[in-house]
């Protein structure tokens, strides 16, 4: 009975992922691009769950649909929406698409099917304990360098915020932790009144 | 694949079983929702001196129902210019995680959906969906305030879902497993997880307040400067699916996460009784644990005032994510230097909340003295130069 729903599941998640991978490019909105990608990434937690690997299927939702997707949405509500113009943008390349989608494509399918009968490796890192163990143990040296690539990443971002702020001469309105700009204006402007 | 009961075909019984749980699922959201809003209102009524709904039924018991059966007869309406698809989505994409973290809540002895062993981590990850079907609401009904509720929501839930896992995390360490049936059954004693981690319930509670979007966190749907936030253009049953629904929903399974991490979940006398009154007995205990923090939950309601969105920002970056990651830290340097008792992690815990229940008043009292002088000076000031 498995061995039937296990296909049909497959084959569900996969057109489920590659048309709504498809809608992302072809949408006309940003905001249907968008959540047209976090039902990718659901998907794509679906195949892991199908492989196995329920920690991997978690934390893909909690990262991409959780937090990645919301930030995305964030920014996109804070720019304009003009409709259409944003998919015209990718819609006029279409040939040039397709040809690049089947060049990539075909090799893909080529290594895809070498590995037709072998796929009898039983699932691993379904449990947490053999994932933890291996990434503080075998993979102890790349993990943390990807930390660390995370955290210089996070730092460059706060960085460049930090230095448009300080160009611009002006915080936001509602700043009244750090000392200056509460000393600067409000204060005094509301005594001089 | 295990035989079903009664004979059963076992195929045929996982897609029932699967049926049955939905069921199941739905019906005690939905009674769930009913019977919390009455509790609501007769609890905020009996703090605030009121009576509370009595017209329908014996003691207003029926007001729900009624109220329920109004929304749900409500004609199906939408505002010209809000955005169809994602209009009509936001409800689901809000309601739908809630009702799928139903699966590993553990209600009693072999009363649970799945025993997943990343149960909680499953949790963490539902509780983390909720925010899209959120913003989406804020961003389709294409209405300022909605928009502005649904960015808050956004901000704030990402936010409080780095001390909240943080906690749940601590919690892991002391316990050993992410599966909610091994939590519940590490601690079968009357020395629950609470007398070891207080300071992880403590910043548990605050984030999961934030989380389910309660007072004194409902900034996103803050009826006096919002009109309702996100839920401005809502009404009729979709109204009633993301606020009632929802709210109770995920405030249900907050607190019996709370109840299971830190209060044994079903662990109580009499469950070893019987095959039958065991998972009854343990329905009963977990149910009770459950309900005593939603009571709690409406306490605090009716007895905080709402945040403004700085210091609800200020307190966690400042104060809760610090707190969490030094006891996270703490936590895990005591067990691994201590791996047979687990005193020394209860001392710290106790420590450090003693610490943060002294301190965050202390620190509150400084920095509005400053605030104050920093006024004064400003003032004299101003006279002098005027």
């Amino acid at each position: 009975m498995l061995d039937v729903i296990e296909p049909i599941l497959f084959g569900v998640l996969a057109l489920a992922i590659v048309g709504a991978a498809a809608g992302v490019v072809l949408a006309d909105r940003v905001t249907t691009s968008a959540l047209l990608m976090a039902f990718t990434f659901l998907n794509m937690a679906g195949m892991f769950v199908l492989l196995g690997a329920e920690t991997i299927a978690a934390f893909q939702v909690l990262i991409y649909v959780g937090a990645i997707t919301v930030l995305i949405l964030y920014g996109v509500m804070f720019t304009p929406q003009a409709p259409r113009a944003y998919g015209l943008f990718f819609q006029k390349q279409t040939p040039a698409g397709a040809l690049i989608a089947a060049l990539a494509g075909l090799p893909v399918m080529v290594i895809a099917f070498a590995f037709r009968d072998t796929a009898n490796i039983p699932p691993r890192g379904g449990d947490l304990v053999p994932l933890a163990s291996s990434i503080f143990t075998d993979f102890a040296f790349p993990f943390e360098v990807a930390s660390v690539l995370l955290l210089a990443a996070m730092v460059g971002a706060i960085v460049l915020v930090k230095r448009e702020e300080r160009g611009s001469g002006s915080a936001g309105p509602n700043d009244t932790t750090s000392p200056e700009h509460s000393r600067a204006k409000p204060v005094i402007g509301r005594a001089r009144e | 694949m295990a035989p079903g009961p009664f004979g059963i075909d076992p195929t045929i019984w996982a897609a029932l079983r699967l049926l049955i749980a939905v069921v199941l699922a739905l019906f005690l959201i939905l009674n769930g929702a009913l019977l919390l809003i009455y509790l609501e209102r007769k609890v905020q009524a009996a703090m605030q001196d009121r009576v509370g709904p009595y017209h329908v039924g014996p003691w207003g018991l029926l007001q729900t129902f009624a109220d329920a059966l109004k929304l749900i007869a409500k004609e199906d309406f939408r505002a010209g210019q809000t955005d169809a698809a994602f209009f009509i989505a936001a409800p689901a994409l809000v309601f739908t995680p809630m009702l799928a973290s139903l699966v590993v809540l553990p209600f009693g002895p072999s009363i649970v959906g799945a025993d997943l062993n990343i149960g909680l981590l499953y949790l963490a990850t539902l509780g983390s969906m909720g925010v899209l079907g959120i913003v989406i609401a804020g961003w389709a009904s294409n209405n300022k305030y909605s928009l502005v509720g649904g960015l808050r929501s956004a901000a704030q839930l990402i936010s409080y879902e780095v001390p909240g896992i943080l906690s749940l995390v601590t919690a892991v360490l002391v316990t050993g497993s992410l599966s909610m049936v091994k939590i519940t059954e590490t601690q079968p004693g009357p020395f629950t997880n609470i007398f070891i981690i207080p300071l992880a319930f403590a910043t548990y509670f605050i984030a999961a307040l934030a989380e389910t979007n309660r007072t004194p966190f409902d900034l996103p749907e803050a009826e006096s400067e919002l009109v309702a936030g996100y839920l401005t253009e809502y009404s009729g049953m979709r109204w009633g699916t993301m606020l009632a629904l929802t709210e109770y929903g995920n405030v249900t399974v907050v607190c019996g996460i709370m109840a299971t991490l830190w209060f044994g979940g079903w662990n109580g006398s009499g469950i070893d009784s019987g095959p039958i009154t065991g998972p009854l007995l343990g329905l009963l205990w977990f149910t009770l644990k459950t309900y005593a923090f939603i009571l709690v939950f409406m306490w605090v309601r009716a007895t905080l005032p709402r945040l403004r969105i700085d210091q609800l920002m200020t307190f966690c970056w400042k104060v809760l994510i610090p707190l969490t990651l030094l006891n996270l830290a703490v936590t895990a340097t005591l067990l691994i230097a201590f791996p047979d008792t687990r005193v020394p992690v209860a001392i710290a815990n106790w420590l450090l909340l003693g610490a943060f229940l002294v301190g965050i008043p202390m620190l509150q009292e400084r920095r509005l003295r400053r605030i104050r002088e920093r006024l004064r000076a400003a003032t004299r000031h101003a006279v002098a130069a005027g």
